[in-house]
């Protein structure tokens, strides 16, 4: 290699040096990114080393499935992603849940008939695991709800609104506001609700108020009581707790098929 | 056939005793209430009522509940009964009816059946044989109310299956 010139090659040298220091930047980069793909491919190995060992627990037992889930949540893994992959293959996690989305659909279609389409997930549970019988694995309010989000997501009409500490799951796409639902938040007490009720708590018109008990009666999720005292009582078959635990009776079944 | 009476769930369910504004609810309730009606008297073996009677009767009347079903829909309930072949009635003023848990035609069909399966056709019947008989015991039909059973003979009649006829100083029925 012959000299270059003390100028022009201090020059070149200076430059080719911070070109390697820019280049070093890049590559320090690259080497983060390499080593934090080395461990999410390792935690990720980790993770499904520790679900095959644990498989047969994972369909056990219902609260040992919502912390594997959350464990997946944190590295951005769904292990409910319909269609083939690893873990519903694995571990046939998409299966169970996809086995029970029918089954919560059998019931709703059963009772519907009774409640108009809205149930509270107590009875949803109750009927549920009615069906699996005894030697079913065991499926916890979790997992229903987790299930019927998937639903939600197929766009099957299902919603799930908040009452009370608890869900009504509702399976028909009945047209349900805001108001709707804050007059059903407030039915879930007694089983029934009135204008007064309503005028009392929500401060609302009594226009506003009946117009929406007009709307669930129209809807069939309420049943309109004359005989009560004071004034008429609107009740929701889907929140009258005497209803819990009752038999889908043969009409009942026969309606849910199509 | 003794067994409890099970209350269908609509029975505790207060508004059940209201008429319902919504066309598609009232629709399930009058199917629910012939359903419930019908199922009480087949228990009860009550095969004929007064309307006073039906709105004092536990069946529309649930003290515990304080609900009752008021007068003009029990005659709902009962027209819809009427129209499905269930019910008759039994005067002019519509004060008392007949209650038939099974339809004649169907009633009709069973005799018929026990007629041909035990090689009975062109045998004459007094009315008493058919229901009180020793031979018709463990039949559906056994111990079933004169007046249903002729009309389900009466049924018959109507296909050409069979003939009421006097037998001495009452009725009988040819199988054909």
């Amino acid at each position: 290699m012959h000299r270059r010139g003390v100028g022009a090659g201090a020059i070149a040298k200076k430059k080719l040096a911070e070109a390697k220091y820019k280049e070093r930047g890049t590559v320090l980069a690259e080497d983060q990114l390499n080593q934090m793909s080395k461990q999410l491919d390792m935690f990720k190995t980790n993770l499904e080393e520790f679900a095959s060992k644990h498989k047969q627990e994972i369909r056990k037992n219902p609260e040992f499935r919502v912390q594997f889930q959350d464990m997946c949540a944190t590295i951005g893994v769904d292990p409910l992603a319909s269609g083939k992959g690893f873990w519903s293959e694995m571990l046939g996690v998409g299966d169970f849940y996809y086995e029970l989305g029918v089954q919560i659909i059998e019931v709703c279609l059963a009772l519907r008939h009774r409640n108009g389409g809205l149930i509270m997930l107590e009875e949803l549970h109750q009927q549920v695991l009615k069906g699996r019988g005894k030697f079913a694995q065991d499926v916890s309010q979790d997992d229903l709800i987790r299930a019927i989000k998937k639903l939600k997501a197929l766009g099957t009409g299902f919603g799930i609104i908040p009452v009370g500490g608890t869900y009504l799951i509702q399976s028909v796409p009945a047209e349900l506001n805001m108001d709707h639902t804050v007059v059903l938040q407030l039915a879930e007490k007694n089983g029934y609700v009135t204008v007064s009720e309503i005028q009392a708590s929500l401060r609302w018109e009594k226009e506003r108020a009946r117009q929406v008990l007009e709307h669930l009666l129209k809807e069939g999720l309420a049943w309109l009581d004359l005989q009560a005292a004071g004034e008429a009582h609107y009740w929701l078959p889907a929140l009258f707790t005497d209803l819990y635990s009752q038999e889908i009776t043969a009409e009942e079944a026969r309606e849910a098929l199509p | 056939m003794a067994m409890s009476f099970e209350w269908p769930w609509q029975y505790r369910f207060p508004p059940f005793f209201t008429l319902q504004p919504n066309v598609d609810t009232r629709q399930k309730q009058l199917a629910a209430w012939c359903s419930l009606v019908l199922s009480f008297c087949r228990l009860h073996k009550q095969s004929s009522m007064t309307v006073m009677e039906a709105q004092e009767s536990p069946l529309f009347n649930n003290v515990k509940l304080q609900r009752k079903l008021p007068v003009e829909s029990i005659q709902i309930v009962l027209e819809e009964l009427r129209k499905k072949g269930n019910l008759e009635w039994l005067d002019k003023n519509k004060s008392s009816f007949l209650i038939m848990w099974r339809r004649p035609e169907e009633w009709g069909k069973l005799i018929y059946q026990w007629v041909s399966r035990s090689g009975q056709n062109n045998s004459v019947f007094t009315l008493y044989e058919l229901t009180s008989g020793e031979d018709t015991e463990g039949e559906e039909f056994h111990g079933l109310d004169e007046a249903t059973l002729l009309r389900a003979l009466q049924a018959l009649q109507q296909e050409h299956k069979a003939e009421i006829i006097t037998l001495g100083d009452g009725r009988g029925v040819k199988f054909f």
